[in-house]
């Protein structure tokens, strides 16, 4: 059988129709991501011994395992043992957020010691409630120096998005499947999808270089 | 007749517009200490990796004791060697770096046998002597067993020195052997280069020296704009007027080396 | 609800094979994808472009798509060309590419990191370069590449688990399969779940022990910080 790129051509506006969808996870994603790593991250600064032994708990879990296994447990796992059931899309939503929140949170708090310094003491001094000087001194300049990882873990989650179609999500990967499914011709329709993830990603790549020029220059 | 140790033909090398070696011809014959003087960026570094080939010139060839390395010329035909071929000749080339590039990871009596052994195929007991004999001669014979880091800067010298010496080379190239070093180790260092002068070692030697130049060198190639501008026995090269970029750098450098002022020249020499 | 824990110990044979199996694809894909990384890293310094350009074309698409994307394009691709492999064989290929990429720029970055002259004063004194890598460069990156591998391992190890849809009968698959028997999602996963987080934790520890010997041997712990800034690419930064 020979490689058909006309194939790939007919696929490709079904398959780019559902990359929105991709695009859109992501996006809630990363959004409900970052608000939970940052109250992660200010969690953690609070340094209550119990809170923060529970959190290292919680991120050694969600950085050692899976997180097709997190989406199984959010999907299949939650109902059974609580009831709650969610759709397959917000089951998904919830499964990338949490795991996403944990490495934000990780990123975040690498870049704080480089930032704090005698900010906070310098601000508390000045006597500005510690909800101010998180949220008009320490976050801007945190959020500033982290955007290229940011960028780097948004790619990683609009590559998650690709594991909803295991949980019945009709994104890209699984529409170019019921495409190759219905043609008897996998392949063709997933190298459509490949394509879509990859501009998306390279897109992504090339704002985070765009980014870090721009800084690198500004630091000189 | 005897090849000469080190022999440049027509070496020329250009990044973009600049011409890092301009049409560069020298012989160096065995025996001969030769210093290579030049304002920085004149193409001393080019021309020092040029002759070990690192950094290939777009024309001209290098011979060290009448092997071509890295390009050859048979009769009329021009080609380029073998990887292995330039592999076989460059340890006939000694090289001490002005940043030595010892290994880090290996002891001082290691970064001496190794090369030895596999480069020379040297058994094992063949190269610690050849390491013994270099470390005692170059008297740190009690710190083989020693890391770079654990060395002082003189003696990392004196290994980086051994290293290059135990591949029994035709001549030996030193790139600013001093300019790494304390200013209170010059003098030993300057002493060491004379002693292996006097025991007939070809050397090349990049400095800024004007002392070692003077003293030891037999001969004083200065380079200016990747041409070699003037050449010859040192006391003439460092008086003569008639090139006034080569006046010119020695007038600023002798200001401050006063020892090194040279013998005013008679006037009716220059016009 | 109450946890039914029968699920797990009746099903212990089966979650042991799948860990296992679990364990030799990630050996496998570790082993060819340090060969493909290496190579690749060989490369993309070269110094010849073409190399370079393939080089990076392969580490953007390994980057950009998401690796149950990889692993179709390889399992269907490849019959598709005419190359029937079975499912395994499939998934440990796309496993060893998609490492390959990060080992690719671990590699590199760490060889970057070193003084230039290192190679240069390697090569200048006769050295093969076969014979300079194995003297002179290997021996200095081994110490520092060792926890950008750690952390890529870990990322491979989960990503692992994908090949489940392939139909490979490794832990992730087991998990399926026992959860379609007993309909007990929760506590099949969990147990899923702790299976991986004990895998990468043993494998973490050994890393770390194996590091701090190769460190107390080499004592060139200097280079550390310094290959981060070569490491464009490191998977996630934990």
């Amino acid at each position: 059988m020979k490689f058909d790129l006309s194939l790939v051509l007919a696929a490709l506006p079904r398959v780019s129709d559902a990359a929105l969808v991709n695009l859109r996870i992501a996006i809630l994603a990363l959004c409900l991501a970052l608000l939970g790593g940052t109250a992660l991250t200010v969690l953690r600064s609070l340094k209550i011994p119990s809170v923060n032994r529970v959190i290292a708990v919680l991120l050694s879990f969600i950085r050692g395992t899976p997180i097709l296994i997190q989406i199984f447990l959010v999907y299949y796992g939650l109902p059974a043992a609580t009831g709650l059931r969610l759709a397959p899309e917000v089951a998904g939503i919830a499964a990338i957020a949490i795991n996403s929140s944990f490495f934000i949170s990780e990123i975040m708090r690498g870049s704080l010691p480089e930032i704090e310094g005698g900010q906070i003491e310098a601000s508390t001094a000045l006597g500005l409630p510690p909800s101010v000087i998180w949220r008009k001194v320490i976050l801007p300049q945190l959020f500033r120096k982290i955007s290229p990882m940011l960028i780097n873990e948004g790619t990683v989650v609009v590559k998650g998005t690709a594991l909803l179609s295991v949980i019945t999500v009709v994104e890209a990967l699984r529409v170019s499947q019921q495409i190759g499914a219905a043609k008897f011709r996998p392949f063709e329709p997933i190298v459509a999808a490949a394509l879509m993830f990859l501009t998306i990603n390279l897109a992504l790549m090339a704002l985070g270089w765009a980014l870090e020029r721009r800084f690198a220059r500004e630091i000189r | 007749m005897i090849p000469p140790a080190l022999r440049a033909t027509n070496l020329t090398r250009s990044f973009g517009q600049t011409r890092a070696l301009d049409e560069v011809y020298f012989e160096i014959p065995k025996g001969e200490v030769v210093s290579l003087v030049g304002p920085s960026g004149c193409g001393k570094s080019t021309l020092l990796r040029t002759l070990l080939w690192l950094d290939p010139p777009d024309e001209g060839f290098v011979e060290v004791g009448g092997q071509y390395l890295g390009r050859e010329r048979i009769g009329a035909v021009v080609r380029n060697q073998t990887r292995r071929q330039i592999d076989r000749i460059r340890p006939r080339i000694g090289m001490v770096y002005q940043s030595l590039n010892l290994w880090p990871h290996l002891t001082a009596r290691e970064n001496v046998e190794r090369p030895q052994r596999v480069v020379a195929s040297k058994s094992a007991a063949q190269a610690r002597a050849t390491a013994d004999g270099l470390f005692e001669r170059l008297q740190i014979g009690g710190l083989a067993g020693r890391r770079p880091s654990e060395l002082s800067g003189g003696q990392k010298q004196r290994v980086a020195i051994a290293r290059a010496l135990a591949m029994e080379p035709e001549i030996m190239l030193f790139d600013e052997p001093t300019s790494a070093l304390d200013p209170e180790l010059v003098g030993e260092v300057l002493a060491l280069l004379r002693d292996f002068a006097a025991t007939g070692m070809t050397m090349m030697v990049v400095t800024h020296e004007l002392a070692f130049a003077r003293d030891v060198a037999s001969r004083l190639m200065f380079m200016d704009r990747g041409r070699i501008v003037a050449d010859g026995p040192p006391a003439r090269v460092i008086s003569d007027r008639s090139n006034p970029r080569v006046a010119e750098f020695f007038d600023r450098v002798t200001a401050f080396h006063p020892a090194f002022r040279a013998e005013p020249i008679p006037k009716e020499t220059t016009p | 609800m109450a946890l039914d824990l029968s699920v797990i110990t009746d099903n212990i044979p089966l979650f042991l094979e799948g860990a296992w199996m679990t364990l030799r694809i990630a050996a496998a894909a570790f082993v060819a994808g340090m060969a493909i990384g290496t190579l690749a890293a060989v490369a993309s310094l070269s110094g010849i472009a073409p190399l370079r350009w393939l080089v990076a074309g392969y580490i953007a698409i390994m980057r950009g798509i998401p690796f149950i994307v990889l692993l179709f394009l390889i399992h269907y691709g490849l019959p598709a060309a005419g190359i029937r492999n079975p499912a395994l064989v499939n998934g440990i290929a796309a496993l060893s590419l998609f490492a390959g990429a990060y080992y690719t720029e671990i590699i590199r970055a760490c060889v970057r990191a070193l003084p230039k002259g290192q190679w240069e004063s390697a090569r200048a004194i006769g050295m093969s370069p076969f014979a300079a890598a194995r003297i002179v460069i290997v021996p200095q990156i081994l110490a520092p590449m060792v926890p950008p591998v750690v952390n890529c391992t870990m990322t491979m190890i989960k990503e692992s688990s994908v090949i489940s849809s392939i139909t490979v009968a490794e832990l992730t698959f087991s998990g399926l399969v026992v959860q379609g028997n007993t309909f007990a999602p929760f506590e099949v996963f969990i147990a899923v779940a702790l299976l991986y987080w004990l895998i990468c934790g043993l494998f973490a520890t050994a890393a770390r022990a194996f590091e701090s010997r190769l460190a107390g041997t080499r004592r060139n712990r200097g280079l550390t910080p310094l290959v981060g800034r070569y490491l464009i690419l490191e998977g996630r930064r934990t």
